[in-house]
């Protein structure tokens, strides 16, 4: 017995019979213009109004109240994709290159990461997608849960082309969305950003008028607070020590049995039910980037394979119509990091430290100020900081404070009714956390005593568990 | 032109997917979930194979070496037939070493064959304990002979639940995986069956559970072990090296024989499968309805770490490497550490975010949407939507997007149903085959096939026959391993 001489032949399963399912799993091709979207609810007509059910998505007509853009269509975020966007690194050695996401309503330009979109809970979302340059993409809206079509995975329905995307939100947290289109390079190059569901009375709450034209007036409240002028998100904090719960006033609960319904299951219970308040929002997406790749595989065709005359049978998965030769997309080996789109100035193996004070721009933010990266609170304030994984590597995160983890995965711990059987916890001061690729996790933080100090994310290779990046953060509570 | 019509789903008998029932077996065994046949005593060989992977076809050589455990009655395949027991049953297990150097068969806290010489066949028993699943696997020259393909799947069915509760996949859940079991199907929010509950009427079986057995396979190293001095082990710490961290090479979809690439792992596999194959197959892939919440069990015998993903319902995590969770979190990604087993209970509550009436994760009525007349849920729209080619004749399509076919003209267009999505490890590198080709990686899926409980929508179109975890073949292995699948009058085609 060798490999020479083995006992026995493992044939692959035929293909016959299924041969349009096996196709598409690696072919799904675009399709040009792009379907019809069915089931398709008309948005436009839809009042941005709370308490309307159904109601419209009112984040762009916010946005433009704020001066950085005009919706093309009401109600409707319009996005393209494969925008390039070559960036040096920290150390000049190498230019990266980006596949990126355009806001082409407001925003000029592909970023890294893209656009962050926040939407309230409850609206009805339309977002018009299209690919720029060679096709096929599409967007899938990590942790939503809407039909098929719209979750946007080419080999489950189709690949864009053009498409509007249609989905209802309807849990508070945190999410991203990315192209799910040769997902292994189109992740990896940029095509993705945070997705942060609000409160239902967010955005609402800072409209003061809407015009006859359909544009509105803002009010005094700031844009992604809600009815009370706060920044809430998801929580029970029913769960926790009295001693915890009393670090954050304000929280709201709700339904104990029926949760952020009225009792019985009956109507819509307080809006806030089941959130708590924050003065500080941190937003962290570690990230890395292999320049081999980079720099041997930037077309966004490279490795697609192609069908053959007799699926099944003659498939071309040798070919590479981009790159001649690169089929390595196997092997990652980062050797670049990032935080929230922020070089970490450091080689393999050591440390790099992100500047203080970096703050993230409204336009890039669907118009809310304010968010931090590097965290610089003042003592007696809430910091909420949500945390996703984009590397293609494990990370490990230590936090120099006790956190209250909120949230896994845009779902708050312990808030009935689907989510009684767990709860929200304390994760102690320098207590490692380590978690895998497109994990997110939510934290309250009491800014209690000041501090000048760092956060640490260490980012492990999913091959042997070895740090490959050390990153710090500054973490500055001032008096 | 020929129809080429959605999820046949019959060839899907064999090998890894393959299952075998021991001991005395309760009610729970005698379900189609299992549908394994009963056996008294388990009689394996570890011997060896090459394997046509995925991506294999007559113009490329995409193939493997592996060891094998190989059951007598079912084919040779890479991991082993996962192994259905329950809690207290005593299973009596042969095993012939036919390989060149000394093997075992090992469960943790279960059994211990010890060191089986070449040509040696050990005689011995065990109790099935620990209710939950677990890892078999050759715990010599570790991990070399478990990471060349000598593991597989035991999953140890709880004898009776709690007094005055439903069963559980445990034997001593915590309160709160017990409450959630116990929420199954007797709740205002997770209306439909129970897990302990199947239904006849509509060929749901009880019990349902699946089986995600996670692979790397290096065809250039597991070559190079296979080609190594009769009689030796192959040294450990230079595997582990070379299956880490081989040096790069830009190109690694060369063939079996190893000449060019990396050793780096080029084919990523799920209870042996990747791709299409293990995509879209009800043995691998769930496929319930709305209201039959599912338990997969998720193991990983390799060596490197996968976040997996699933689409379309979160999954409460409501075990881990051995624990029952105390605070079962509900998420949808995880992370799965080489050796972990991990359990992903899906509630297969309606995909929530499909608009509805309030918005609030509530399975509420659809909203008036569409051309058709119809609502958000079901979505009729898109399911009479194919593409990217034409609807079979005798099918009335919403819409037609594309026009692909194969060389004969057939259509390759695909209706959207039953409602598919993919499960899948969002460490990426792992979602290709030969160093690319893009979703013939690690990926499985979750697909609805009707909604038990919103009325007229129980069936989607295209159901297949079958559930998992296999085999339930159509045709059969001996007569005696493979009972017949017989096509359950609500099955419906194109
Ligand atoms: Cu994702
Ligand atoms: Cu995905």
């Amino acid at each position: 017995m060798s490999f020479t001489s083995p006992a026995f032949h493992i044939d692959r399963i035929s293909v016959v019979g299924e041969e349009a399912e096996f196709v598409k799993m690696f072919d799904p091709r675009p399709v040009g213009a792009g379907p019809a979207l069915p089931e398709r609810i008309d948005v436009t007509t839809l009042p941005i109004q709370l308490g309307a059910n159904p109601r419209a998505n009112p984040v762009p007509e916010v946005m433009q109240a704020l001066g950085l853009g005009i919706p093309g269509r009401p109600h409707t975020r319009d996005m393209d994709l494969l925008n390039g966007l070559a960036l040096p690194t920290w150390d000049g050695a190498k230019i990266l290159n980006f596949m990126t996401i355009r806001d082409k309503d407001f925003g000029l330009g592909g970023t890294y990461p893209g656009p962050i979109i926040r939407i309230p809970r409850g609206v009805i979302v339309h977002a018009d997608l299209s690919g720029k340059g060679p096709p096929p993409h599409t967007i899938h809206w990590h942790g939503l849960e809407p039909t098929p079509i719209n979750d946007g995975v080419g080999h489950c329905s189709m690949e864009i082309g053009s498409y509007t995307y249609q989905f209802q939100p309807n849990f508070i947290g945190s999410y991203f969305y990315h192209c799910h289109r040769n997902t292994v390079q189109h992740f990896e190059f940029g095509l993705f950003s945070l997705l942060l569901i609000e409160p239902p009375d967010a955005y609402f709450a800072s409209i003061g008028a809407i015009n006859p034209d359909g544009t509105v007036t803002l009010n005094s409240i700031p844009v992604g607070a809600c009815l009370d002028g706060r920044f809430r998100t998801a929580a029970n904090l029913l769960t926790l020590p009295a001693s915890i719960q009393a670090k954050f006033p304000g929280f709201i609960a709700g339904d104990p049995v029926f949760g952020v319904a009225g009792p019985n299951d009956v109507g819509v219970g307080h809006p806030h039910a089941f959130t708590v308040p924050y003065d500080v929002e941190v937003l962290w997406v570690p990230d890395d980037r292999d320049s081999r790749w980079s720099d041997l595989a930037s077309d966004a065709f490279a490795t697609f394979p192609v069908h053959g005359l007799t699926p099944g049978a003659d498939d071309d998965f040798q070919a590479n119509p981009a790159i001649q030769n690169f089929f390595a997309f196997n092997d990652y080996r980062a050797d670049y990091w990032f935080i929230t789109g922020l070089p970490v100035p450091t080689p393999p193996g050591g440390t790099g430290t992100i500047p203080p004070g970096i703050v993230i721009p409204p336009g890039g933010n669907s118009g809310r100020s304010g968010s931090q990266v590097s965290v610089n609170a003042r003592v007696g304030q809430t910091i909420f900081l949500r945390c996703l994984d984009a590397a293609y590597n494990n990370i490990r995160v230590t936090l120099p404070v006790d956190a209250v983890i909120t949230a896994w995965d845009g779902r708050a711990l312990g808030v009935p009714p689907f989510n009684r059987y767990n709860h929200a916890y304390v994760a102690p001061a320098n207590t490692p956390m380590t978690f895998s690729v497109a994990r997110r996790f939510d934290a309250l933080i009491k800014a209690e005593t000041t501090m000048n100090t760092f956060a640490k994310v260490e980012f492990m290779d999913t091959r042997g568990n070895a740090v490959t990046a050390t990153a710090l953060i500054p973490f500055q509570i001032s008096p | 032109m020929k129809e080429v019509s959605r999820r046949k789903f019959m060839k899907y008998s064999l090998g890894s997917m393959a299952a075998l029932a021991v001991g005395s077996g309760l009610d729970w065994i005698k379900n189609e979930a299992i549908a394994a046949p009963r056996v008294n005593t388990l009689n394996f060989h570890i011997t060896d194979a090459i394997k046509d992977m995925g991506t294999h076809n007559s113009i490329n050589t995409a193939q493997c070496y592996f060891w094998v455990y190989k059951e007598d009655r079912l084919p040779a395949e890479s991991p082993g037939p996962t192994i259905f027991a329950t809690e207290g049953d005593v299973i009596r297990i042969n095993i012939t070493n036919d390989l060149d150097e000394p093997h075992a068969f090992f469960i943790p806290g279960m059994f211990n064959s010890g060191p089986i010489a070449p040509g040696q066949t050990v005689r011995k028993f065990f109790t099935a304990k620990n209710a939950g699943p677990h890892l078999y696997f050759d715990n010599l020259n570790q991990p070399v002979n478990r990471a060349m393909g000598l593991h597989g799947a035991i999953i140890v069915h709880p004898k009776a639940p709690a007094p005055g509760h439903k069963f559980t996949p445990y034997g001593k859940p915590t309160p709160a995986v017990q409450q959630l079991f116990d929420d199954f199907g007797s709740t205002a929010w997770w209306p439909g069956l129970a897990w302990e509950q199947g239904d006849p009427a509509t060929n749901t079986p009880p019990f349902r559970r699946h089986i995600w057995l996670f692979h790397q396979a290096s065809p250039t190293l597991f070559a190079a072990v296979g080609n190594f001095t009769p009689g030796l082990d192959f040294p450990s710490g230079q595997f582990v090296q070379r299956f880490l961290h081989d040096d790069f090479s830009p190109t690694n979809n060369e063939n079996i024989q190893g000449e060019v690439g990396s050793d780096i792992p080029r084919y990523f596999t799920i209870s042996g499968q990747s791709g299409h194959f293990s995509h879209n197959t009800p043995y691998i892939n769930p496929t319930f309805r709305v209201g039959e919440p599912a338990v997969v069990h998720i193991l990983n015998a390799g060596l490197m770490t996968i976040s997996m993903h699933v689409h379309a319902n979160h999954f409460f995590v409501t075990y881990f490497n051995g624990v029952v969770q105390e605070n079962p979190i509900w998420v949808d990604v995880f992370n799965v550490y080489p050796m972990a087993i991990i359990d992903y209970t899906l509630p297969y509550m309606r995909p929530p975010d499909v608009p509805n009436v309030r918005g609030i994760g509530r399975a509420d009525a659809g909203l008036p949407a569409g051309v058709s007349g119809g609502t958000t849920w079901p979505p009729n729209e898109e399911i009479r939507t194919f593409m990217p080619g034409p609807a079979p004749a005798g099918v009335t399509p919403f819409q037609i997007v594309g026009n692909l076919t194969d060389g004969a003209g057939n259509s390759l267009g695909v209706q959207l149903s039953p409602l598919c999505y993919p499960a899948h490890d969002h460490s990426e590198p792992t979602q290709t085959s030969q160093g690319g080709n893009y979703n013939m990686g690690l990926i499985a899926g979750m697909n609805f096939i009707g909604d038990r409980n919103t009325p007229g929508a129980m069936n989607f179109p295209n159901q297949p026959l079958i559930h998992g975890p296999g085999p339930g073949s159509p045709f059969g292995v001996d007569g005696l391993i493979f009972p017949t699948a017989v096509q359950p009058p609500w099955f419906q085609e194109g």
